[in-house]
Parts: structure tokens; C-alpha cells; sequence
């Protein structure tokens, strides 16, 4: 009977994530002057259908059989419920105007993720409910920390030598974790609190390039940018943490096309990056390893392939609506928790759910190009873009590894894989994006007041 | 600022596109990567069983059950083997791991037709949940004979439809139990002669004088002028290194390819090697397929193939009569004669005709497929009419069938631990080839005793497909 009950929610999962989206291009089709519903409606009910999946998918995970249900589960929803109710009332107050899409995206993201980690293991669910607690506080604090500094712009050159400075320290101090040297452990032995300092650059390095890229971009700039970019980027690739280097030159040649809008620049840039990915293909053998186990992971299925091989099976054995929650064998792909999410989603909620979830990001993608575009300050508009683009790309380079689509790079997938650094680094880049949301808001309303004014003062003077 | 904006668009489609590109994929892998991804051998979620779920069934071709699940009374269910040991290497079993069509169709015999239709009569009428059952090209009336005739005689017999390459009848002993073998695990596993191993298949033999079919083509390919080719036989002939002696010592006179078949004559193929060369010997060799990894139901050995362009002229000799380094499977030899049966098109063989699904619809069925040409049409023909001969009036007289025109070789593998091993593969009837068979009888008392064994499961798999 409760067989029955999981086949069936596999079709109510497909349904939630559906009508979730719909509801996004209800809400987009309004802002484009289209009516398809009223677009407060579409987002309560977006929310409402978040509560509806968190609540379907804790019962499940909670049910033991005749009727009776496992307390620590039960508990653990109800936190996480809890949690997150508050937690969008509080943005909604500290981040009046904000992008209503982006929020219920995240909060989809956020629901989701519990209940993939509690189904998987429980203890990183509790630790990433931590972590989010985190971030989200310090989320809320963004808005007045950035109002205390009214031209952060300025800072230019703090922003790379901090980045440099926590790569070296990497180089120096790290510790391995999954093959890449790109981890900090701080704390004594035994309760060490390990995070990527990789995550924090990112933070840091989309700061940095807006900050060079606010004014006009000439030689000088574009040589130091693209020359510390290169460096940043080399030394990523030395600690085998290619994703990682990928998403930064991505990154900095999105910006920089972006602040220079000169086509030829950006492919002068992808062609000399292709000369050095075939460099770094003979040279390094790592990288070789990698793009051997993406074009035929067949032929090493035990060592090189394994991973691959196994999220392609957790992808296609069970097809469009997934095996049902708890049916799957997610737990038998190395790094399910982080990397390899995505086959994890695809097996046990299907991959229609799967696609759901790309939907998502396409939705996050289209709201923070939205916000670069509407804001009228270069330098707020830069940084929107580049945060946009840094998640958009570390999402594609992940998903698309672990579809087999590209080689696979052990990547987070923003907001959605387990992760304290990553958490806490995808929170404070949607605090901003969000700022930026309410900044060119408010410069609006501001700018139509003005007009409203002057236009007062003409009748007044045609009155007077 | 405007030309700012229209990069930034520009590169929202970038991502967009990139976006599409995964979601295209991922339907592409859901809907046309499915079968073969999901379906390799290496996949867990395969073998994830629950016990609720009554296994489907596997029976002959003419829907004789040969494994069934039986109810234990408190919803769960075990394995049962009506016909015992008689298809015990093909079924395999389903309880210490899973071997054999239980393992090859494990996801099919477990997977529900129709779940939720099942899973909802299972909720509220309490009707059983059954899994696809699974129809073999196995028939057992052949696959009996079979069995009969090789009794306790270690060895396998493998029959085979040459123009599809339908497995008949698979046969290979020493065997076992399938309903014990959890009791006698311990026994089964220790034992020396490895029962749980399945000689058909997994059996490497010399393949003797079978290979001289390989060593004829070769001939027929390489040797312009080879039809002229004669020999004169002394009953031993002398090469760098190596003596090579005709059985017996008995000397042939003077022969041709025809007359070297029907005598099995080892001098006249070894001096032919000795024309074709090692080079091109081993060409032959893989364009027969011998190298070639098989993709079967069963677990199957690769076969051992030695010989290169440098390899000494004893080496080519040796290889060229089957004594060498070389070694194959019984299934091997099957679809390699099947091959000259088919007019010189080795078929694909299969085990599994089509899946039936719990309400009695018929599921997927097998498409023959070929797998190579190893010869023209004529060299075929050339050589089946050469292969009569040697049923007719040569080493292999055993085999003959009355009113029927078998086409057949013997093969003698030299052994170094015990007795000869004895070879005998061949098909008919010889014009239009309905079945083949390949049998191999290890360290035989008696000279050729797989000859008249095979003779006997040709004629019972002749009746079987209605000649």
C-alpha cells in the first residue's frame, strides 16, 4: 500500500515543479505587459506549493509502516518548515522589492536540498540547515553593511590581494579533500570547521572585476585584469580544482565582454583559452584522466569511469518520474551529497524533475540578467551580471558533467548541493543581486519623483 | 550604457542556450540512451529486489517452465526448477548471487508490467505482483537429448540455427542442482571439477582438427592457386623445428583439400600453412571472429589466439591443425560452423527469444543480427560440399544421419593431462542447413567420441524444428 502511495507521489512531485514554473511565466508574462494571472497570486502560490513538497516528501520519509511515523524525521521537518517561513518573512521585510522569483526559487532550492540530505544522511541535513541559518543572517545584514560603506568600489585592489591571499594560504595550509588540494581546516584537531576558500574568491573576484570594469576598460586595464585573472586561474588548475578554474575565466571573460561589448576581444579570449586547455591536456595528466572518463567511461568503469557511469545509470534506469522517494540506490554514486546531486534528483524524483530543476536555474538566470538590465549604475549592473553568470556557469558545469554532456569537474551545484562554504558564498551573491534589485528600484521611484517634480514646478510656473 | 545592455542579453541567450543544450541531452539520454546505459552489467539498481514481487518466469520456446517462483505462504516466494539439472547451465540460479538468464534478465523477471495498475489490484484485491517472464530459443526436447547423450562424460554440446543464430540447445557437464544450490554451496564451489563453471561458454579446448575449416579458408583465400594444391602424405612431414604426424602415422597418399578434410589429413595442412604463412593465417583468423569479445546472456570466455606474423614456423604448423597455443569455445566452434552453414554469415547468437509480461501480452522480442561475413558464398559452398565428404566417406561416418546429408569435422585435441579431448562440429541437412551443432568430450577413452553423440542431437534438433 505504501508502495502505491510512493509511485504516486512521484507523479505529485512532477506536478509541483510544473506548476511552480508555470506560475514563474505567469509572473514574467505580466512584467512583459502578458496576462496569464495575477502575478501576486502566482507567486503565494509558488510558495505554497514549496510547504506542499516539503510536507508530501517529509511524510514520506517519515513513515514507518502501519501507521506510524519516525519522530527525528517529523521533528526535522518541522524545524525546517519553521525555519523557512520565518525566514522568507524576514527577507521580505529586509529586502522590500526584492525580486519575488528569485525568492521562491531559492526556497524551492532550499526545501529541496532537506529533503534530499535527510534521505540521504540525515547528519548533513541538520549541518546544512546550519549552514544556511548562517547564511541567511548574514544575508539580512548585507543591506546595512553595504549602506556603512557607500562606495565599496573603491577597494579594487584589497579585493584581489585578498583573493590571491587565501589561494596561497590554500597552497600553503590546505588539506586534501576528493582529490584537489583547495581546502582550509581551522580549529583543533578533530573539530575542524574545513571550508573552500575557492568559494570565497569567487565572492571576492566578482567585486574586484566590476570595481576595474566601472570605468572605460583600455589596454592598461584589460592587461593587469586578464593577466591576474590568468594567475588566479593557474593556480586553481596546479591544485587540481579545474571547475573551479573554469567558473573564474568564465566569469572574467563574461565581465569583461560585458564592460567592453567587443565580440572580437571575447573570442580572441575563448580561442587562446582553447590553445591552453589543449596545453594543459598534455601536460597535465590529471586533466587527462578527466576528459578519458567523459569520452568513454565504458572502458574503465572500475576506477576512471565509476563515477560517471554510476550517475548515468541512477539518471536512466528508472526514466521520466524516477524511481519514488526511497527507491533509488542514490547513495552507490561516489559524492552524491555535493557533486553529483543532479543524478540524484534525476533518479529518485525522475527526470522530468530533473529538467524541473534546470527550469529553475533558467528562471534564476533570466531574473538576475532582468536585474543587471534594469539597473541604471554600471558598476551595480556589472556586478549583477557577473554573479549571474558565476552561478549560471557553475550550475551548467555541473550538470552537464554529471549528464555526461561535458567532462565532469567536482563542482557544487549552487544553492542545491551540500556545502557550508558554498552555501553560505551562493546566499551573501543572491543578497547582493538582490540589493542590486532594490537599489534600482528605489533609484527609479527616486528618478520619477524627481521628474513628478519638475513637472509640478512647470504647471506651477504655467499656474503662476 | 545601451551597448552594455545588449551584451548583457547576449549573454543571458549565451547561458540560456547552454541550459537547452543539458535539458536536450537529458531527454536524450531518458529516452534513447535508456536500454543500453541502464541495462549494463555494472548498474546495482538492476538487482535491487523486492520480496513481495513474484518473480517472472523462464521457459523453453514451447512454453515449458523451466524456472518458476513458487509462494511461500507469508507473501514471499523461492526459486524452483521443475527440470533440475537439465538447463541448469543456462537458467543459472537465484539464491547464493544470481548466474545464467536469472542474472542476464534479472531486471525483466523483476520488473512489473503495468506497475501501477499492478501495485493498485495488489493494494485492494490482494492479487499477486508478478514480474515479466522470459522465453528462451531453449528447446528442451533437443535441450534433453542432449543432456542424455552426454550423460557423465565431461564436456558441452552447444546446437544452433545457423540462418539466426537461435540457441537450441546448450548443454555442459559436469553440472548441478539449481533448487540445491544454496545447500551445497560449499561442495559446489570447492569441487574440482568445476560444476558451476559452464564448459559451454566459458570452456577453453583446443580446437584440434575443427580448425583445419579455419586453416581450408585461409587456403582458399591466401593460395592463388590452391585448388591444385596437393600433398603427398607419408603419414609424417618435417618443418623447421617440428614433426607433424597424420593420426596413426597413417599415410594419406596423395591428397587435395577435399581429400586432406575427409582424412583429416595434419601433413597437407600443415605444408598449406606453410603457403598461407603466419601473417595471413592470423589474418583468417580474424576475420572468422575469433578474437572478437561475444556479447551473450551467458558469461563466455574469450578465446586464445597465439599466433602472430613473427611466430615460428613450428608455432604456424601447429596452429594450422589445431594443437597450438590456441584455444576456444564450444559456442565459438557453433557459430563459426553455423557461419559456413549461413552461406559465410556469422549470426549473432541468442538465449532469450521475447519477454512475455504478467497479462500474457508479448513484450520485446530478439532480432537476429549479423555479425560478420567470414567468407564469400562460394568458399562457403566449397567447403560444405568438402565437409559432406568427410561425414560421407571419411573420419566422421559416425555422424551420418539417414535420408539426411550431414556436413561435418572431427577434431582431436592432443592433451597434455589426460586423454585426447574429442571435437565434432557440423550442420544439416547440407543444402539447406537447418541446425548445427558443436560438441567437445574432454580426455575421450575413445577416438572420435563426439562424432556419433553429435549425430543423434542433430537429428532430434531436426525433428524438433520439423524436418
Amino acid at each position: 500500500m505504501f508502495d502505491l502511495i510512493i509511485m504516486l507521489s512521484r507523479f505529485l512531485f512532477v506536478f509541483y515543479i510544473g506548476f511552480f514554473l508555470w506560475q514563474g511565466i505567469v509572473y514574467i508574462a505580466y512584467e512583459q505587459g502578458g496576462y496569464l494571472g495575477s502575478p501576486y497570486h502566482a507567486v503565494s502560490i509558488q510558495r505554497r506549493l514549496v510547504v506542499l513538497m516539503h510536507l508530501t516528501a517529509f511524510l514520506i520519509l517519515s513513515y514507518q509502516g502501519e501507521f506510524r511515523f519516525d519522530l527525528p524525521s517529523l521533528g526535522m521537518g518541522a524545524v525546517t518548515l519553521v525555519f523557512l517561513l520565518v525566514a522568507i518573512r524576514l527577507l521580505d521585510r529586509f529586502y522590500y522589492e526584492g525580486c519575488p522569483l528569485i525568492w521562491t526559487g531559492m526556497l524551492f532550492f532550499f526545501f529541496f536540498i532537506l529533503i534530499m540530505l535527510w534521505r540521504l544522511y540525515p547528519s548533513l541535513a541538520v549541518r546544512q540547515l546550519m549552514w544556511m541559518v548562517i547564511g541567511l543572517c548574514g544575508m539580512l545584514f548585507l543591506p546595512y553593511f553595504l549602506r556603512l560603506i557607500p562606495r565599496f568600489e573603491m577597494f579594487e585592489w584589497a579585493y584581489i590581494i585578498v583573493c590571491y591571499g587565501l589561494f596561497l594560504c590554500t597552497k600553503f595550509f590546505g588539506v586534501e579533500k576528493g582529490g584537489s588540494v583547495n581546502w582550509l581546516a581551522i580549529g583543533p584537531e578533530g573539530y575542524q570547521l574545513t571550508f573552500q576558500p575557492s568559494e570565497v574568491a569567487k565572492f571576492l573576484f566578482v567585486f574586484y572585476l566590476a570595481s576595474v570594469f566601472r570605468k572605460k576598460v583600455g589596454l592598461k586595464e584589460l592587461l593587469i585584469t586578464g593577466s591576474l585573472s590568468a594567475g588566479l586561474v593557474l593556480l586553481l588548475v596546479m591544485q587540481k580544482d579545474l571547475g573551479s578554474a573554469l567558473i573564474f575565466f568564465m566569469t572574467y571573460m563574461v565581465m569583461l565582454y560585458v564592460a567592453t561589448s567587443n565580440e572580437i576581444l571575447f573570442f580572441l579570449g575563448m580561442g587562446s583559452a582553447s590553445i591552453a586547455a589543449i596545453g594543459a591536456y598534455k601536460l597535465v595528466s590529471h586533466v587527462r584522466v578527466r576528459v578519458a572518463a567523459w569520452r568513454n567511461p565504458w572502458a574503465d568503469i572500475d576506477s576512471g569511469g565509476y563515477q560517471i557511469v554510476n550517475s548515468l545509470f541512477a539518471i536512466t534506469t528508472w526514466g521520466f518520474f524516477g524511481s519514488g522517494l526511497t527507491k533509488g540506490l542514490p547513495k552507490s554514486i561516489p559524492v552524491v551529497e555535493s557533486d553529483c546531486i543532479f543524478a540524484a534528483i534525476c533518479e529518485e524524483f525522475g527526470v522530468l524533475f530533473g529538467m524541473g530543476i534546470i527550469g529553475i536555474f533558467l528562471m534564476l538566470l533570466y531574473r538576475g540578467v532582468r536585474i543587471a538590465l534594469d539597473c541604471n549604475r554600471r558598476y551595480y549592473s556589472i556586478i549583477a551580471l557577473g554573479i549571474t553568470a558565476l552561478l549560471s556557469f557553475q550550475a551548467f558545469l555541473i550538470i552537464g558533467g554529471v549528464i555526461k554532456l561535458i567532462p565532469l569537474t567536482g563542482v557544487t551545484l549552487p544553492l542545491v548541493s551540500y556545502g557550508g562554504t558554498s552555501v553560505l558564498a551562493s546566499l551573501m551573491m543572491l543578497g547582493l543581486l538582490q540589493w542590486v534589485c532594490v537599489y534600482s528600484e528605489q533609484d527609479y521611484r527616486r528618478r520619477e519623483e524627481e521628474k513628478q517634480g519638475q513637472a509640478d514646478q512647470e504647471v506651477d510656473v504655467l499656474y503662476e | 550604457m545601451n551597448r552594455m545592455k545588449n551584451s548583457m542579453r547576449r549573454v543571458f541567450w549565451l547561458f540560456a542556450l547552454c541550459f537547452f543544450l543539458a535539458l536536450g541531452y537529458v531527454v536524450k539520454l531518458a529516452v534513447f540512451d535508456r536500454k543500453e546505459i541502464s541495462t549494463n552489467a555494472y548498474n546495482r539498481r538492476l538487482y535491487v529486489e523486492e520480496e513481495d514481487v513474484k518473480r517472472g518466469d523462464i521457459t523453453d520456446i514451447n512454453g515449458e517452465v523451466i524456472a518458476q517462483s513458487v509462494a511461500n505462504g507469508d507473501g514471499t516466494y523461492h526459486r524452483e526448477y521443475p527440470r533440475s539439472r537439465m538447463a541448469a547451465h543456462v537458467t543459472g540460479y537465484s539464491s547464493v548471487g544470481k548466474t545464467g538468464v536469472e542474472a542476464a534478465e534479472n531486471f525483466e523477471l523483476n520488473t512489473l508490467h503495468h506497475e501501477l495498475l499492478q501495485r493498485l489490484k495488489h493494494a485492494f484485491l490482494g492479487e499477486e505482483l508478478v514480474g515479466n517472464s522470459v522465453v528462451l530459443t531453449l528447446d528442451m526436447q533437443v535441450q534433453s537429448v542432449a543432456g542424455d547423450l552426454l550423460g557423465n562424460a565431461k564436456g558441452a554440446i552447444v546446437v544452433m540455427e545457423p540462418s539466426t543464430g537461435r540457441i537450441l540447445a546448450l548443454q555442459a557437464y559436469p553440472d548441478f542442482d539449481p533448487n540445491t544450490v544454496e545447500e551445497n554451496w560449499d561442495s559446489l564451489k570447492d569441487d574440482e571439477d568445476s560444476p558451476l563453471v559452464n564448459r559451454a561458454t566459458q570452456g577453453l579446448y583446443p580446437p584440434g582438427s575443427t580448425f583445419k575449416i579455419v586453416t581450408a579458408l585461409a587456403g582458399m583465400n591466401y593460395c592463388k592457386d590452391w585448388e591444385n594444391f596437393t600433398y603427398e602424405c607419408t603419414g609424417e612431414a618435417s618443418f623447421e623445428g617440428k614433426v607433424i604426424h597424420c593420426y596413426n602415422d597413417k599415410a594419406h597418399g596423395t591428397v587435395d583439400m577435399a581429400g586432406a578434410l575427409a582424412a583429416s589429413c595434419n601433413c597437407y595442412f600443415a605444408a598449406l600453412a606453410k603457403e598461407i604463412g603466419a601473417g595471413n593465417l592470423r589474418n583468417m583468423m580474424t576475420k572468422v571472429g575469433m578474437e572478437d569479445e561475444l556479447d551473450f546472456t551467458l558469461e563466455s570466455s574469450l578465446n586464445r589466439v597465439n599466433l602472430t606474423a613473427d611466430s615460428t614456423e613450428s608455432e604456424l604448423v601447429e596452429t594450422s591443425i589445431g594443437q597450438g597455443r590456441t584455444s576456444v569455445t564450444p559456442l565459438y566452434m557453433a557459430m563459426l560452423i553455423s557461419a559456413v552453414a549461413n552461406d559465410g554469415v556469422m549470426m549473432q547468437p541468442y538465449l532469450v527469444d521475447h519477454v512475455v509480461y504478467a497479462n500474457g501480452e508479448e513484450g520485446k522480442t530478439t532480432v537476429p543480427e549479423k555479425v560478420m561475413n567470414i567468407c564469400t558464398t562460394q568458399q562457403a559452398e566449397l567447403l560444405t560440399q568438402m565437409l559432406v565428404g568427410v561425414v560421407e566417406n571419411g573420419t566422421g561416418t559416425a555422424a551420418a544421419i539417414s535420408g539426411v546429408t550431414v556436413a561435418g569435422k572431427t577434431g582431436t585435441a592432443e592433451n597434455a593431462t589426460g586423454n585426447d579431448h574429442s571435437w565434432f562440429v557440423g550442420f544439416a541437412p547440407a543444402e539447406d542447413p537447418k541446425v548445427a551443432v558443436a560438441v567437445v568430450i574432454e580426455n575421450a577413452n575413445a577416438y572420435g567420441s563426439a562424432t556419433p553423440i553429435a549425430g543423434k542431437v542433430l537429428q532430434a534438433a531436426l525433428e524438433a524444428v520439423g524436418e
